[in-house]
């Protein structure tokens, strides 16, 4: 009977529900902590261990699934282009705190990656950590790093960033809403926008495009200067 | 625009992406590419919101649906998680920390050069 879970359709079907279960548990916890992606992927290595379903099996929907991983990251323009009006106002500032929190972003993961004295393999995992999860993925694989540990990573940035960013606001004294947009986007992707909304539209929207801003600039910092 | 050509267009796009992200002579990833051609099609208005909203909102309303897959493969990887898993979240937290202070500072202090310079040429104006 394993062999029924062979079908791409029984990985698809595995990601639609447990995603479902992680949405309405993050709507009911309210916490970043509560984040639907960590749910559904407990919830499928849970499923696969417990029937003794192998991987590959899960993986022949989960390839289809992959497959919209790149349409999902061009789409990101579309969210650039709606606040198109707000950018060209502020483009310098977002240009340049984008630019500096990449720069800060990658320094400080290769300094503390050489201090732990992590080998290359991780390093180049951990790397692009700070921008959102599909092109970090794609900088992580083609540096020789290994995707799933690099979305653990991202993840953590995102729920870390969205967790302490009141107290981040404070501590950097970011009275400014597109200062605390920026930051966010740039920092913590997807995760810390969802946060950034909550404070405000500005911060909201700065955040959205810094996503996409930061994407960039960080992959040209990467070419610069890993590869 | 009805949803299949929604569809044609994003993934036209980012197989134009995988095209030009072989001819370059640097890895850059096709994604990205397929990001930027996207945004200069929209912004030359060559292709208007309509032609990509409905499809685009599914993309990135579910985003984090399409990264199942690829986060269930930390499951062959679970050993090196485990052994490396204090300096992954050090790494992870602190290096947040310092790009959102780096970030929001350099944004906050260009904001204030910029009324400044902006409030000068007008004080500059008013001289004159």
């Amino acid at each position: 009977m394993i062999e029924w879970t062979s079908s791409a359709l029984f990985g698809i079907l595995l990601c639609i529900f447990t995603y479902e279960i992680g949405l309405w548990i993050n709507k009911k916890a309210k916490t970043p902590l509560a984040n639907p992606l960590i749910i559904s992927v407990i919830l499928v290595i849970a499923i696969l261990q417990i029937f003794g379903i192998p991987l590959d099996n899960f993986q022949k929907g989960g390839d289809f699934i992959n497959m919209f991983l790149a349409p999902a990251t061009a789409a990101l323009a579309l969210s650039v282009y709606s606040q198109w009006e707000l950018l060209k106002k502020n483009w310098i500032p977002v240009v340049g705190g984008a630019l500096v929190g990449s720069a800060v972003s990658l320094g400080s993961i290769y300094g503390m990656s050489k201090l732990f004295g992590l080998d290359d393999v991780i390093t180049a995992s951990l790397l692009p950590k700070s921008v959102t999860t599909p092109i970090a993925m794609e900088l992580s694989t083609e540096a020789g790093g290994i995707a799933p540990l690099t979305v653990a990573a991202v993840m953590i940035s995102g729920i870390g960033g969205a967790m302490f960013m009141p107290f981040l606001i404070k501590l950097f004294r970011l009275d400014n809403p597109v200062a605390q947009g920026v930051a966010s986007g740039t920092a913590s992707h997807a995760i810390g926008t969802s946060k950034a909304l909550q404070l405000g539209e500005t911060q909201g929207a700065m955040s959205g495009i810094s996503i996409g801003v930061a994407g960039i600039l960080t992959v040209v910092l990467h070419l610069i200067f890993f590869s | 625009m009805k949803i299949m050509l929604q569809i044609g267009i994003i993934f036209g796009v980012c197989w134009i992406g995988e095209g030009i992200s072989m001819l370059l002579p640097f890895p850059f990833p096709s994604s990205v590419i397929a990001m930027i051609i996207l945004f200069l099609l929209l912004l030359t208005k060559a292709l208007k919101v309509d032609h990509i909203r409905l499809k685009a909102e599914f993309l990135q309303k579910n985003m984090a649906f399409f990264f199942i897959p690829a986060s269930v493969g930390i499951m062959e990887n679970f050993d090196l998680l485990k052994e490396n898993v204090v300096p992954l979240v050090t790494i992870a937290i602190v290096s947040t920390v310092l790009t959102f202070g780096a970030a929001g500072m350099t944004v906050k202090y260009l904001m204030r050069l910029q009324e400044k310079l902006r409030g000068g040429k007008e004080h500059d104006r008013v001289d004159v």
